[in-house]
């Protein structure tokens, strides 16, 4: 079973017993999560710290077959700089791109909902540019391929989600590491709200719950988690140099809760310094079966790499 | 020489319509064309602002070339430039075609000083004040009337089509047409459904300006055009290019007449009006026995321009000198008017009514669709002017292309960084709508949205306990008046959609002394 079969299927199965008890969800939609290695790589180079820590984990051939189309999901947001860290870095997603189309992927898709004008984000992040350079389409994302979908969550039950990235075959999620005024941190979990339209904004309301039910629903088949440059205050959008910080590192898992789990660590100075386990969300993911947030449980790397 | 013409009238409307099209984002901050282009040469606009604002602009000079090509060859701008000329000449083929020999003598002819003293109405207000031009400048009216009523219509229908195909789900066909709709995205197409006020209003009017043609050819540019008649004074002695008719060889056959765009009567010979010429240079092409030619010459080859008569000339100065007090009645002036948000760089309100010639681009190029022209918001003298509608779209914060567009300097050339500095308004929550202030719920959206660097809202926490009895922090916004721009993101991402909880009124502007808040 393929992931288009898959949300098919969970859609179907969510549209059915609407009426059914919830608890379903509970059983680990990662069973191999607690076993599954992660990595965190640092160093000056963001394209070589991408290709090392994706080759830690397995390497991309275990992610991306020959065939697939590969939606990469990529924090574009703001109409915000690459120097700011509001948006993820224009060689991270470039070299995600790269190495799925080495993979054999015979479509790389890159897009996102963005908050500003799209076209402006698209550009000014840089991401448009370096995604095309590596062979990805870039497609904004229009109001008419949003579909009524659903969701089954515990919070968002049916919602608008945009249909290129239901027919994918993967989805890499490619998330930046920021301060967000409401849930402290946005990580992984958090940028899965671009994939969906709607009154989005809605969802702040419940957002911990939300963002646990998008990742249940879209299933990333790969996280990989953007840290070269970091927002530390005033997230999710920053605006000047003086919130963001470099600390040139890359992280990744296939385990979104261990990504997120870390992530909460390098954001510290973001949150008054709480453990992974003060996070609504993380604890939530972890109790429906998404991941673990011991990070450091299962096969851990952590390298650095010269430049 | 008619296929010239047409030529010449096919590639202006071309050019015009591909630079209304770039008035649009694509990619980069600086609008690489000159999307003014058309404005710029209109020595109506210059005039008119001139004679308001006692301001001069660099731009203006643009005008004098369409001043010395009229002052020595007529109207050659309204018959072989003038976008709505052309649009006219089109719609008007049809009644030209079924005149007979007769008609050309139009019951219409006596409305030909018409346009004389709409300028003169015109140009009396603008001195004392009120810049009524763009209202009836047919370049400006054209844009507006494209950007703000026709565009989103075309756009509507084109993609309704596309949309239901790709509803529609065909093999083949869907996704044929979809890489056809793709394409059109953000060149044909707008990147965004363009939406309006007054958008049928407005389309309408400028129907109805095309319609007049059902009545005589061109009847806009012949009778109403105070542009054309700007052009026709200066062009009176033309002296390069006249149109002469030989008496001697004329057949009577009306051919010339029936031809003429304009009104410009060449039968019977020596009643030529040089003033009505709009030098299409027909009435040449038509005559049967070449009794018709165009030629320099300082000689009066035609007396039969109209007469302006003092009594309407008088009457319309005076309807200028009593519109123009007339136009202060009303409510407008005793106070700032909440919903009259202006673009960033606007001018003050006063000097910014005066200067702005309605155009519509900066309507047009507004990338979120926040600018909309006003109905009541600046009194009818500054109807149709931009204001800023947070409900249908925000000012983005790095973006300055309505201050690159205007023709005018309404909106004044600013670059980003003194854009960052100006207050276009404030955001004011409504405590009793705002999700964590009445309801106890977390929502923080605006503060999100907030574009200002160390955000404009700020909340005020507290330690709460849920109905589950865990406690959580509520976040409640505050908005910080001395950092908030009035953007405007904020009111349009509140998700309490009809009526946002957070709004932004005019209050607090930089561009005025008194709209306020604080000492």
């Amino acid at each position: 079973m393929n992931r288009r079969d898959f949300l098919r299927t969970v859609a179907g199965g969510a549209a059915a017993g609407a009426f059914l008890p919830l608890d379903g969800f509970a059983s680990p939609l990662f069973p191999e999560a607690a076993a599954a290695p992660f990595a965190v790589v640092t160093g000056p180079d963001p394209a070589a710290l991408v290709r090392r820590a994706v080759e830690l984990v397995g390497g991309m051939d275990s992610f991306v077959s020959s065939g697939d189309v590969v939606f990469v999901k990529p924090n574009i947001s703001w109409d915000r700089p690459p120097a700011q860290g509001a948006t993820t870095n224009p060689l991270v997603v470039e070299t995600v791109v790269r190495l799925a189309l080495e993979a054999g992927a015979k479509r790389v898709v890159v897009a996102d909902n963005t908050c500003n004008d799209a076209r402006r984000c698209y550009a000014h992040s840089g991401i448009k540019e370096a995604a095309e350079a590596a062979g990805a389409k870039t497609p904004f994302m229009e109001a008419r391929k949003f579909v009524k979908t659903q969701i089954g969550g515990k919070a968002v039950r049916e919602w608008e989600v945009y249909r290129d990235a239901l027919d994918a075959d993967r989805i890499i999620n490619v998330p930046v590491a920021k301060h967000h005024g409401l849930s402290g941190v946005t990580l992984s979990m958090k940028n899965l709200m671009g994939l969906v339209g709607g009154a989005r904004n809605r969802m702040h309301q419940k957002l911990d719950t939300s963002i646990v039910d998008l990742c249940a629903f879209f299933r990333p088949t790969l996280t990989i988690l953007d840290a070269v440059r970091i927002l530390t205050a005033h997230g999710p959008q920053g605006g000047t140099l003086k919130d963001a910080r470099t600390l040139d590192t890359v992280a990744a898992c296939i385990d979104p809760v261990k990504i997120d789990a870390w992530g909460t660590t390098i954001l510290a100075e973001a949150h008054d310094g709480r453990a992974p386990e003060e996070f609504a969300f993380i604890r939530e993911a972890e109790e429906r079966g998404l991941g673990t947030s011991d990070f450091r449980g299962g096969e851990f790397h952590e390298e650095t790499l010269a430049g | 020489m008619k296929n010239a013409r047409r030529l010449s009238q096919i590639l202006f409307l071309a050019l015009f319509l591909f630079l209304f099209i770039q008035t649009e984002y694509k990619g980069s901050n600086e609008l690489g064309l000159p999307v003014r282009f058309f404005l710029d040469f209109d020595p109506l606009i210059a005039l008119s602002v001139l004679l308001a604002t006692h301001a001069a602009r660099a731009l203006f000079l643009f005008s004098i070339v369409t001043v010395v090509v009229s002052v020595l060859f007529g109207r050659v701008f309204c018959g072989w430039v003038c976008p709505l000329g052309t649009l006219n000449t089109f719609a008007g083929w049809f009644k030209m075609r079924s005149m007979k020999p007769g008609e050309d003598d139009t019951v219409f002819r006596r409305w030909r000083p018409v346009k004389y003293y709409v300028l003169f109405f015109l140009l009396v207000a603008a001195a004392f004040g009120w810049n009524a031009a763009g209202f009836v400048d047919p370049i400006s009216m054209t844009i507006r009337s494209l950007a703000v009523g026709w565009n989103p219509a075309v756009n509507k229908i084109v993609r309704s089509f596309f949309e239901f195909t790709y509803a529609a789900d065909l093999p083949w066909v869907s996704p044929g047409l979809d890489a056809v709709y793709s394409a059109m995205i953000g060149t044909a197409l707008a990147f965004e459904q363009p939406v309006f006020r007054q958008s049928i209003l407005i389309g309408l009017l400028f129907a109805g300006v095309i319609g007049l043609n059902a009545l005589a050819p061109r009847f806009w540019c012949r009778y109403l055009c105070p542009l054309g008649a700007l052009l026709g004074l200066l062009g009176w002695k033309q002296a390069l290019a006249r149109v002469d008719v030989d008496g001697g060889k004329c057949v009577s056959c009306r051919r010339c007449n029936l031809s003429c765009q304009g009104d410009a009567t060449p039968f019977p010979a020596g009643r030529w009006a040089s003033r009505e010429c709009l030098a299409c240079w027909n009435c040449a092409d038509v005559c049967p026995v070449q009794a018709v030619s165009i030629h320099p010459t300082t000689r009066a080859t035609g007396d039969g321009n109209v007469d302006l008569t003092r009594r309407w000339l008088l009457a319309s100065g005076l309807g200028a000198l009593v519109a123009v007090p007339a136009m202060s009645v009303g409510a407008h002036r005793t106070r700032p008017n909440p919903e009259l948000i202006r673009p960033p760089g606007a001018l003050p309100e006063q000097a910014f009514v005066r200067t702005c010639v309605k155009c519509g681009e900066c309507m047009k190029v507004c990338l979120t669709n926040g600018l909309q022209p006003t109905l009541g918001q600046a009194g009818l003298e500054g109807l149709w002017t931009p204001l800023l509608v947070p409900r249908l779209g925000y000012c983005e914060y790095n973006c300055n292309l309505c201050s690159q567009v205007c023709p005018t300097g309404a909106i004044r050339a600013i670059d980003l960084k003194e854009k960052h500095r100006i207050r276009i308004g404030l955001a004011t929550i409504d405590r009793d709508r705002c999700i964590p202030w009445a309801l106890g719920v977390n929502c923080i959206v605006c503060e999100e949205h907030c574009p200002v660097p160390g955000k404009a809202i700020r909340f005020e926490e507290e330690e709460r306990e849920n109905r589950r009895g865990e406690t959580f922090t509520l976040k409640r916004p505050v908005v910080n008046p001395r950092l908030c721009v009035g953007c405007g993101i904020c009111e349009n991402k509140c998700p309490v959609v009809d009526l946002p909880a957070i709004r932004v009124s005019s209050i607090n502007e930089t561009r005025s002394e008194e709209n306020r808040l604080v000492l």
